[in-house]
């Protein structure tokens, strides 16, 4: 009986079940503080108990991307992992947690030391969210054998190719720009544009989740934003929460435009602009290719003959997959850099953001599992150095 | 009579940022679009007691010292290290690629499109004083009335 804990540790979120359930829970991975509640601040989902959460006040456990804050990690996990939220049982466990890409050695020590000695779980497998993408992939898809990860989250995008099974680390490109900074941009543009928001992250970041999508024909919906009117049908009015009638913000159906008496912003080329520094960085002065262009060079650095094998099996994961259109888009410039003798399919899960967490449930799954793990004993025999081992990361 | 335009008139007398101002302005831009929050934490000005009892205390756990959990405090003094100091280190236990360093995207081969710092549409003209991009008339007059050289560089 395999008793296994599957933890996607993001930047953002903790995604955190027991491999026998068949969803994750999501649980914001930071503290939060709000001007209307001075006597505590909330930890991870807590902030639903929140009866106004107007600038709120966040404190990160990670830091472009990598776990810096250890202090505010440590208070998150001992809530999550408590009796009040997850109520996780590690003794008797094997636990799968996720870190990124180039993770820094002391940062892996730190990890490993904390959850043998603090969380004293019975063994543990650290591995990238990328690794358990093209593991659900490939349980998805067996004929298949190379795939290309796009892994895009909170602080950073990254293009993964995985040959057989196994990553190819010289192909790995990192785009330093993710929902953080979308949600910044947004904020920022929004604020000089019409209404200071700038302390309104969480607010901001609710109407990039409701209204922005990737546009399929950008220079098309540049025009059709700039009419006046009717004709606009880009322009979208989005009632902002005042926190007494108005719990949550939301995008205002297009007959009803102009008939509300709540706060409102009016959107317009920003429901799509904001969401293309994701394709084009150089918008704002971001020295980087977009996605697509990093697909193509990331490909290019492997081997030649795995180049037909991964253009047709790109797999888009993490939270920025969730903008509508942004699957045609990028197969549309992919399509557009790649010779026609390549064939290139994107795979678009139904989640992208559990897409990880499923991967590790059927990891947990698979019959050569307990080989990849590190066990307390193993690990109070031979000490961290094991896990340089036995962990590819 | 002299017919040229007043804005091209008043240019001249108007400072011209040098290049090495405008890339510190972008890079404090780009800084700003990577911080996790605009204002200050809301209970900082709190003043906490040390008396007041802690609600979260459940009466079994007072008093008794439990005989394990470092708590945050421990972990904070144990693994301090800045983000820089990491790439630092990694550069030096890992010198050759791939590493964080590689991995990053190198630039586009593509040129870079330009937007109207002020409505977001194309733009086809640059600030003289700034380098801002500006899409008309009207916008550069709203660029000038509020960013131009407002911002403290």
């Amino acid at each position: 009986m395999s008793n296994v804990y599957v933890i996607d540790n993001g930047a953002y979120s903790i995604k955190i079940e027991h491999a026998e359930k068949t969803e994750p829970r999501i649980i914001p991975n930071c503290i939060m503080k709000a001007k209307s509640e001075k006597r505590r601040a909330f930890i991870g989902n807590q902030i639903d108990e929140c009866r106004d959460a107007s600038g709120l006040f966040y404190i990160l456990g990670f830091q472009k991307g990598y776990l810096i804050n250890w202090e505010a990690q440590k208070t998150v996990w001992d809530y999550v992992f408590s009796d009040q939220c997850c109520k996780v049982n590690f003794k008797d466990s094997s636990v799968i947690v996720t870190e990124p890409y180039f993770n820094f050695s002391s940062i892996q020590e730190a990890m490993t030391e904390i959850f043998f000695e603090e969380y004293e779980c019975h063994s543990l497998l650290r591995i990238n969210p990328g690794d358990l993408s093209a593991h659900h992939y490939s349980t998805t898809y067996t004929k298949v054998i190379c795939c290309l990860v796009v892994d895009s989250g909170y602080s950073f995008t990254h293009i993964i190719p995985y040959i057989n099974g196994k990553k190819y680390k010289k192909g790995i490109i990192r785009i330093d720009v993710g929902g953080k900074l979308l949600t910044n941009h947004l904020k920022e543009v929004i604020s000089y544009r019409q209404l200071h928001v700038m302390d309104e992250t969480y607010v901001i970041n609710q109407v990039k989740e409701d209204v922005c999508y990737v546009s399929c024909d950008f220079n098309k919906d540049m025009i059709i934003s700039q009419k006046k009117g009717k004709e606009n049908t880009i322009a979208q009015n989005y009632v902002l929460p005042d926190y007494t009638t108005v719990r949550r913000g939301y995008a205002l159906p297009t007959d009803q435009s102009g008939q509300t008496d709540n706060q409102h912003l009016q959107l317009s080329n920003e429901r799509f602009t904001v969401t293309e520094l994701l394709l084009h960085p150089s918008d704002v002065g971001i020295k980087q290719m977009g996605i697509s262009e990093a697909i193509v060079a990331s490909v290019n650095s492997c081997p030649q003959e795995t180049h037909s094998y991964l253009y047709n099996n790109i797999v888009l994961t993490g939270g920025n997959m969730k903008f509508a259109g942004i699957e045609k888009r990028i197969y549309m410039e992919v399509r557009s850099y790649v010779p026609e003798e390549y064939d290139v399919s994107i795979h678009l899960p139904s989640d992208p953001v559990t897409y990880v967490w499923q991967g590790g449930v059927q990891l947990s799954r698979s019959s050569n599992f307990y080989s990849h793990l590190v066990t307390k004993e193993q690990y109070e025999e031979e000490g961290t150095q094991i896990c340089y081992v036995k962990f590819d990361v | 009579m002299n017919r040229e335009s007043n804005r091209i008139k008043d240019a001249s007398k108007k400072r011209v940022l040098d290049d090495d101002t405008r890339t510190r302005r972008l890079k404090k831009a780009l800084g700003a679009l990577e911080v996790d929050n605009y204002h200050d934490d809301p209970h900082a000005d709190l003043v906490m007691s040390k008396k007041v009892p802690k609600f979260s205390d459940s009466f079994e756990t007072r008093g008794t010292r439990k005989k394990k959990g470092k708590g945050p405090d421990y972990y904070k003094q144990r693994y301090r290290k800045s983000f820089s100091q990491l790439v630092e280190e990694d550069r030096h236990f890992h010198p050759e690629p791939p590493n964080y360093t590689s991995a990053e995207a190198p630039p586009s081969s593509f040129p870079p499109r330009h937007f109207c710092a002020v409505c977001g549409f194309f733009s086809n003209y640059t600030c003289v004083c700034c380098g801002t991009r500006y899409c008309s008339v009207k916008c550069l007059g709203i660029h000038v009335d509020t960013r131009c050289q407002k911002w403290t560089a």
